[in-house]
């Protein structure tokens, strides 16, 4: 029943030398795009190195079963198509760093990738550094964050094991992880701020058939409540406005995704909303600064379509490197 | 039945051939063995055949209460791995999946008596700190990423005589799991009250840990 793994410690294999810390391509982001981005890369014979950050895998490693990525007819588990996009990047040559961009800068060529570990050069980038789960930004979420509110269902459902659980969210990823929950879970109420759920009819009906499952709809949450953990949420009914609490020990908020780009502000055009901005070809406003992924996708944040934009981007970067050989130096 | 596959067990042999120096693995189980107690007591005794400088000692957590006492053994299963002197270097639950690989690297900084994956800035700083420091991982034996953060822990351990360090399987200590709020992992408790969530590098997890004992002499 038990498996034994054996791997090295890689504790960073903190590399010396200014000509090792240059690259052809550094991507920032190991979810489905950087990696891709990372697969075309090595293919292309580039010199490639990935920034996974501390908890790779991207939103799939925190994700249950992936139903929806051709060729997987039966579903795949999510940290393991994380597992093996890393595998498949490293395949083909790329290194991957548990290692976080602190600081980029797009002015200097090569461009300036710092991290706590190192300082890395690349002759091009790739963002990919994807979305996080937007908060409500209503009391007690602050306060309560990582001790019952939670984002991540697959990280935290084991605790709440017989416990009663909100959902808040009418979305795809609200319905699938409230339907996870219900393994746990006693009772899984699904809050949503509008009268109709906003995700694809399969989940629709598998959450509405579920006997653990209900469903308070045209109601927000406006404040989570409790002393030490959390011990229940203040709903109000939009249409009625009627006051009321509910009793939960966790509460899992999916309204939405942020793109992480504050590091790149002011250096790279970002929408209204801090998308960052391309073009078909995955180019920013930085000539050599391609971006793949949901960090410039407010649409349709799908694996398969982050993978897509990741090829993209480093046959793009690949293109680049051939058109301007001399773009470091 | 071993637990170890043949490979595995070939490529540990490999792996720990050229330790010079004795290392014990001290475990605790109990005489109606725990959930995993067993397994734990199984891997340690099977470990102990691949390499002639590791030996195995099994103790019963309920009538050798001062040795556990001793090694400040509070749960079981548990492994402390010793060496030339005890490190403070723990293991709480099974090591298992891709944990086994922390036991082995455990193993090897043991034996050496030094932490050779800290850079010489990190033992120049984990050497100076003068009150003690716990460190707790939280683990599972399926997050691949978790051995970076148990191993650097230990890294730590012995690298300062002031700093412990436990890998703690969450799953099969609930009630800590509860009491730290693990909601992911790896997470690392330092002396109760600094918490980092995941497999951070060596520079951050030594900033949390100064911020640990700068806070506790405030």
């Amino acid at each position: 029943m038990f498996e034994f793994k054996l791997t090295a410690p890689g504790q960073g294999s903190a590399p010396s030398g200014a000509e090792e810390q240059l690259y052809d391509l550094i991507v920032l982001g190991g979810g489905p795009a950087g990696l891709t981005a990372a697969i075309y890369a090595g293919r292309a014979r580039l010199k490639t190195l990935v920034l996974t950050g501390y908890l790779p895998g991207g939103q799939p490693a925190n994700t249950d079963v992936v139903e929806n990525f051709p060729a997987f007819p039966d579903g795949v588990s999510g940290p393991e198509l994380a597992q093996r996009l890393q595998q498949h990047a490293q395949r083909f040559g790329a290194r991957l760093e548990l290692d976080e961009a602190v600081g980029v800068d797009f002015s200097a060529r090569p461009f300036v990738i710092r991290t706590p570990k190192a300082t890395y050069q690349g002759k091009t980038v790739i963002i990919a550094a994807g979305a996080v789960p937007r908060r409500l930004g209503v009391s007690g979420e602050e306060r309560f964050f990582g001790r019952g509110v939670s984002s991540c269902a697959t990280c935290g459902g084991f605790f709440y094991r017989d416990k009663e659980v909100v959902v808040v969210g009418g979305g795809d990823s609200a319905l699938a992880e409230g339907l996870f929950l219900t393994r746990f879970a006693r009772l899984v109420t699904i809050i949503h701020r509008r009268d109709e759920l906003r995700a694809t009819k399969i989940y629709r009906e598998r959450a509405l058939a579920h006997p653990k499952i209900r469903f308070l709809l045209s109601t927000v949450v406006e404040e989570i409540l409790g002393d030490q953990t959390v011990s229940g949420v203040r709903v109000r009914n939009v249409k009625t406005g009627q006051v009321s609490t509910i009793q939960a020990d966790g509460v899992f908020v999916y309204v939405g995704m942020q793109p992480q780009t504050e590091l790149f502000a002011g250096q790279l055009a970002l929408d209204a909303q801090g998308y960052i901005i391309s073009d078909r070809r995955q180019r920013t406003s930085v000539p050599g600064v391609f971006v793949a992924g949901d960090v410039q996708d407010p649409l349709y944040r799908q694996i398969v379509v982050a993978a897509g934009t990741g090829a993209i981007a480093a046959m793009e970067a690949e293109k680049f490197l051939g058109e301007y050989p001399d773009v470091s130096v | 039945m071993p637990l170890l596959s043949q490979e595995i067990a070939t490529q540990v042999r490999e792996y720990l051939a050229d330790l010079t120096s004795p290392v014990r693995l001290v475990m605790f189980t109990q005489e109606f063995e725990c959930e995993f107690c067993a397994e734990t007591r199984q891997l340690v005794e099977e470990v102990a055949q691949l390499s002639d400088q590791v030996s195995a000692e099994i103790y019963n957590f309920v009538t050798d209460r001062q040795k556990a006492d001793e090694l400040g053994i509070d749960k079981i299963p548990a492994i402390a791995v010793l060496g030339a002197q005890d490190y403070g270097v723990r293991f709480y639950g099974i090591p298992a999946g891709y944990e086994f690989s922390s036991l082995i690297q455990a193993i090897r900084t043991v034996s050496a008596g030094w932490p050779e994956l800290l850079s010489p800035e990190g033992v120049r700083r984990v050497s100076q700190i003068t009150s003690p420091v716990h460190i707790q991982v939280f683990v599972t034996p399926t997050c691949p990423y978790c051995p970076q953060a148990v191993v650097l822990a230990h890294q730590m351990a012995v690298a300062s005589p002031m700093v412990r360090a436990d890998m703690v399987e969450a799953t099969e200590f609930p009630h800590l799991a509860l009491k730290y709020q693990v909601m992911g992992v790896p997470r690392t408790v330092i002396n109760e009250k600094i918490h980092i969530e995941g497999a951070a590098p060596e520079s951050m997890v030594l900033a949390k840990l100064e911020e640990a004992l700068a806070g506790s002499k405030a």
